[in-house]
């Protein structure tokens, strides 16, 4: 468990920040600038807090009081950057074994082999880092942080500079190393959609003060950080429960509220509760049951609120549970959207992103 | 042919400009490192004194240096009691040069520690590695090819230096007599430009050959 009682003066403003990681993945979100990168750079021991304590697992780090400072590199965090900061000057072998050589027999946890397996990196390990792909690039500074053997994996937005395609094929290997070797891992990120592959749980930071801390479906509707998520275009979290399969070796079947979606398929079991995102854009609004359309889910629902967001409207829907849909001001005027009025909600099965289960 | 006048030239030259670089360079890189990473206060200063002998005219920083090394200057006895002499010693013109040179060494390694980028090294502290084993291992490794350019420029600088070393340890064959100073003295005597021709060749040999091994080191350093 890691525990952060931290403040600093920033240029423009402070970072004021006091939580208690329990679980295995913690995301920290937030809007660009909002001092999430700080505070982990001070987790990790780059920064210095001008006042606070930092403990994990029971050792304390950092505590101004105790004049307690542990240097980062007596830390055992792994620590992997949006930017790869692969050692130009080593090959892609000796820069996985930058940290492991380090280490002595006892303190090694994994050896380069089986880290080479998980990641998938083994065939290129004689390779300059140079001559590697973002991706390849990106799984060779997991692997090297790994083979620090972390007690924590501290990531700063380590997917933000990969494509989609790359995104997606790295998180399998992030849950894993998660559920698998059990490390803890503190992930920064300002998408929602990337967080809720990973975890579903979140602290909220906004120019350095704690918003919003706990379950992201709780805390998605929270005001304070419906503000924060509406800036980058807003994500719902709906929860579901899956259904049996039922043969499709394409989509699967799951219950949200009273009614039914059809979702990407997944091996999760039936009954299984879990996360499900869905961007505000990607919602149409029907006035009736659509017929003739390749569309596969349509959520009835009722209209209960209906904000302005800049150029944009935020419609919010009840479906059983609260939907919001982005749609032009020229479309509620023409559909006439008022509060209480029936609508259906077109999703298409491949808008939605499954998240990570409901303990 | 080289007569063996020339020969202890050169190698007087050479053992000159040897020195110089051992002496310059751990020194430029203590100093660069502390300039392009740190801040101090008078911090300006340091940096203004460290360039002061690339404005000073040579012949200055020579009398500079016989004030104080000379023998009979502020250091002097100190240095005899130690049993050195640097005045009308070729360990003097090695000092001289290296004076001299000290600004363009350390131009040239603090340039290159200030373009390795400062996470690189947090990410090795992350793993692992202490400050010491961060500076050898990555700091310095990945500055090598700027430490190479600076080790070039102070065995060339030396290679050329005249008017400090001429100041500070005089003319004296076999003793400080290096290839610029030799070759003002055969311009001096009547018949003497064949000799001072030889020098020149040797001159512009040995330079070129610095350059190149320097290019060579540059560019290995720079592959990993």
């Amino acid at each position: 468990m890691l525990t952060i009682d931290l403040h600093r003066c920033l240029a423009d403003f402070n970072i004021d920040v006091q939580v208690e990681c329990q679980h295995l993945a913690t995301a920290i979100y937030g809007p660009s600038g909002s001092g999430k990168t700080s505070l982990l750079n001070m987790v990790a021991g780059l920064l210095r807090p001008d006042h606070g304590r930092i403990e994990l697992d029971g050792e304390v780090l950092y505590d101004t009081t105790a004049a307690i400072y542990c240097p980062p590199e007596s830390r055992r965090l792994g620590y992997v950057f949006q930017q790869d900061w692969l050692f130009p000057h080593l090959s892609i072998y000796d820069n996985l074994r930058f940290g492991y050589n380090l280490l002595s027999k006892k303190m090694r946890r994994f050896e380069p082999s089986q880290i080479c397996d998980l990641l998938e990196i083994g065939s290129i390990q004689h390779r300059r880092p140079d001559t590697l792909s973002g991706g390849e690039r990106q799984r060779v500074a997991l692997g090297r942080a790994l083979l620090s053997s972390p007690r924590m994996l501290l990531m700063d937005e380590p997917l933000a500079s990969l494509d989609q395609g790359l995104k997606s094929r790295i998180m399998p290997y992030l849950r894993h190393i998660c559920s698998e070797f059990g490390i803890p891992i503190l992930y920064v990120s300002h998408s929602v959609a990337e967080i809720l592959e990973l975890t579903g749980q979140a602290i909220v930071l906004d120019r350095g003060q704690v918003v919003a801390q706990g379950d992201l479906f709780h805390i998605a509707s929270d005001p304070r950080v419906l503000h924060l998520i509406d800036e980058f275009g807003f994500e719902n979290v709906l929860t579901v429960e899956m259904l049996p399969e039922e043969g499709s070796d394409n989509t699967r079947l799951a219950r949200c509220g009273q009614q039914v979606l059809r979702v990407p398929y997944c091996s999760r079991p039936a009954g299984e509760k879990l996360f499900v995102g869905v961007r505000a854009e990607d919602v149409i609004l029907s006035l009736k049951k659509p017929e003739g359309m390749s569309v596969r889910n349509a959520l009835q629902g009722k209209v209960t609120d209906i904000r302005v967001v800049e150029e944009t409207r935020l419609v919010y829907v009840d479906v059983g549970c609260r939907l919001a849909v982005k749609v032009t001001p020229e479309a509620v005027s023409e559909l006439g959207l008022v509060s209480g009025k029936d609508v259906f909600c077109l999703v298409k099965t491949h808008s939605l992103r499954l998240g990570p289960g409901i303990d | 042919m080289l007569t063996s006048d020339d020969w202890v030239v050169l190698e007087l030259s050479l053992r000159v400009a040897l020195v110089c670089v051992f002496l310059t360079l751990p020194l430029a890189v203590a100093l660069g490192w502390l300039l392009a990473r740190h801040d101090f206060p008078g911090k300006l200063l340091v940096d203004g004194i460290c360039h002061l002998p690339l404005v000073l005219p040579p012949v200055v920083t020579g009398y500079l240096l016989l004030l104080l090394f000379g023998r009979h200057g502020l250091f002097g006895p100190i240095l005899e009691k130690f049993d050195l002499s640097l005045a009308f010693d070729w360990k003097g013109a090695a000092l001289a040069s290296a004076v001299v040179g000290f600004p363009l060494v350390l131009r040239a390694v603090r340039l290159a520690i200030e373009n390795v980028e400062p996470r690189m090294e947090s990410v090795a502290r992350t793993l692992g590695a202490g400050p010491l084993r961060v500076f050898f291992t990555v700091t310095l490794r990945l500055a090598a090819p700027g430490l190479w350019v600076g080790a070039l420029l102070s065995f060339a600088r030396s290679l050329g230096e005249f008017g400090a070393t001429i100041t500070f340890v005089a003319n004296i064959e076999g003793k400080t007599r290096t290839i610029p100073t030799a070759i003002y003295t055969y311009l001096n005597q009547p018949g003497g430009e064949d000799s001072a021709l030889r020098l020149v060749w040797i001159s512009i040999g040995v330079s070129l050959a610095a350059l190149l091994a320097s290019e060579w080191a540059s560019r290995r350093a720079a592959r990993g």
